[in-house]
């Protein structure tokens, strides 16, 4: 695809840039949907999985105080799942884009540099947003419920796009620090570990020892449970807090280490 | 001179000998390239922690005593499993190279160019079932049912990492890329997950209970986790054995049936 560049400067030719490469982004996922399905396949699944293996658990008193069944405590893991999956499969596109020789033909191009990485986290945010509808329509077709409403939705949306702009800034600047695909997904594993000693699975009510005391300072556990709450609470600020707020810090701390790697990459060149 | 298209009985080398070189094959694979090795080790380990931290509290209301009692058979099998993946990049490698070539003109009978591997898998296997419960010995594991506990586990963890690495042999014959590892891995992990992985059937409801109850790998599992959850007995074995051996069979002759395609 050619990326054309328009004569404007400063913030409107960022902005422009930034869309045309989100647009570029997205439409490459697009083509690759045997890249993307396991972002919505596996939360699914295990979704699926944990309602059908943990419902009982779901009828005692003590998780009743938490969630109303299962499923509704489970929407908002699999949205953290996904999320987390597809930012880290975009930031991975970023460094195949190195390894391949395509974001050499971008920095020849005039094109703006910063846009070369706000570029993919847009499209990390598209898919995010796309993922939230999704998960959320089929949740609602099994059965769960949103206690927010509509608002409540539109919080899990922006949730996620900010988880997404989060992990996906962070994990971008390891793809342009490393320019190789393989060490973006050796980082896999990482996330992994930080969503599952958290409670994006199950309830910290039902850990206990170092895993409870990791889960209750793994940042993960706050965003995953303002999201919770949008599903199973009456509307309330904390919930925004936690679902906004932690991942806009952490997204903020990416973008800023993905920037800088940039501006590292190119000194070199 | 007439060249003998068919060796003769005594030029044909010997079997034991031949998979013997090609499980040497498989470590040596192993210890020139560990990055891909390492993720087989610390995955079982890994999930065997987080399954117990999380899930911990699930078992503990169905009656286990100890998560890890629960959850170190299932990663121990798991765990085995992976070395399916390392067979079928390897034969993948082989393939691209020219050395799996140099296999099928050498004078060794086919069988032995699957229990090769198959063979190699269990070496493969051998150090992420010894982590396991090594791991499971640290969180508290109970093993109310003696050394025999250890062998269930042995067995069903072998079993099912030759059932798999015959399973990937035939999928690598037939597709012969990348995509058949994983498949593999895809058809392993349903499989296991699909059954008593996270909890016992008692606990379980609605559709997952029905596909559980007929998935052999809950007896698999059974016959891998009685002896942490109290005596080894036949009644709670026979099941799991014979799941290992029809699944064996059918993996086996799905390889065989592979090689003798791609001869074609």
């Amino acid at each position: 695809m050619t990326v054309a560049v328009s004569s404007s400067s400063g913030l409107g030719r960022l902005l422009t840039h930034t869309a045309m490469l989100t647009r570029r982004s997205v439409r490459g996922r697009l083509r690759q949907p045997a890249a993307l399905a396991p972002s919505f396949i596996f939360p699914l699944f295990f979704a699926a999985l944990g309602a059908a293996s943990f419902s009982r658990i779901a009828e005692r008193p003590d998780f009743q105080e938490i969630a109303p069944s299962f499923l509704n405590y489970n929407a908002a893991g699999a949205i953290l799942q996904g999320v987390l999956f597809a930012a880290v499969s975009a930031s991975g596109d970023l460094a195949t884009d190195i390894e391949q020789g395509f974001f050499e033909r971008l920095l020849a191009s005039p094109v703006s540099r910063t846009s070369i990485i706000l570029g993919r986290l847009g499209s990390a945010m598209v898919v995010a947003v796309v993922q939230v509808i999704v998960f959320l329509s089929i949740f609602i077709a099994f059965g769960a419920r949103i206690e927010t409403g509509v608002v409540g939705f539109l919080g899990m949306m922006i949730g996620g796009a900010l988880l997404a702009l989060a992990m996906a800034g962070l994990m971008s600047g390891i793809a342009v620090r490393s320019g190789s695909p393989e060490v973006v997904q050796g980082s896999f594993p990482l996330v992994f570990a930080l969503m599952f000693l958290s409670s994006a699975f199950f309830p910290r009510i039902y850990m206990t020892g170092w895993y409870r005391t990791v889960a209750d300072w793994n940042p993960m556990s706050h965003i995953v449970e303002g999201m919770q709450s949008f599903m199973n609470e009456p509307l309330a600020a904390d919930q925004f807090l936690r679902a906004w707020a932690i991942p806009l810090v952490v997204a903020v701390a990416g973008i800023m280490f993905a920037l800088r790697a940039l501006s590292t990459r190119l000194k070199a060149l | 001179m007439t060249l003998a298209l068919e060796p003769r009985r005594e030029h044909r080398a010997d079997s034991s000998a031949v998979i013997g070189a090609l499980v040497r094959r498989t470590l040596l694979r192993v210890r020139r390239m560990p990055a891909a090795f390492v993720p087989s080790i610390v995955m079982p380990v890994f999930q065997l922690i987080a399954f117990s931290g999380a899930f911990g509290a699930a078992v503990r209301f169905a009656g286990v005593e100890n998560a890890m009692d629960w959850y170190v058979p299932l990663n121990a099998v798991q765990g085995a499993s992976f070395g399916a993946m390392g067979v079928s990049f390897g034969l993948i490698n082989d393939m691209q190279t020219g050395f799996f070539d140099r296999l099928l003109m050498a004078p060794t009978r086919r069988w032995t160019l699957i229990a090769g591997p198959m063979a190699g898998s269990i070496a493969r296997a051998a150090l992420p079932i010894l982590l396991v419960v090594a791991v499971g010995f640290a969180g508290g594991m109970n093993v109310p049912g003696g050394w025999l506990a250890f062998v269930t586990i042995g067995v069903a963890a072998v079993g099912i990492a030759l059932v798999a690495s015959a399973f990937a042999l035939g999928l690598t014959y037939r597709m012969r890329n990348m995509g058949a590892a994983t498949l593999t891995q895809f058809a392993v992990f349903f499989t296991i997950f699909l059954s008593t992985s996270q909890v016992p059937l008692s606990a379980m409801n609605g559709w997952l209970h029905a596909v559980a109850r007929v998935n052999p790998m809950t007896n698999v599992l059974r016959l891998a986790r009685q002896g942490l959850l109290g005596d080894v007995t036949w009644s709670q074995s026979w099941g799991g054995l014979l799941a290992i051996a029809v699944m064996l069979v059918l993996s086996s002759a799905f390889a065989l049936t592979g090689l003798k395609r791609l001869e074609r």
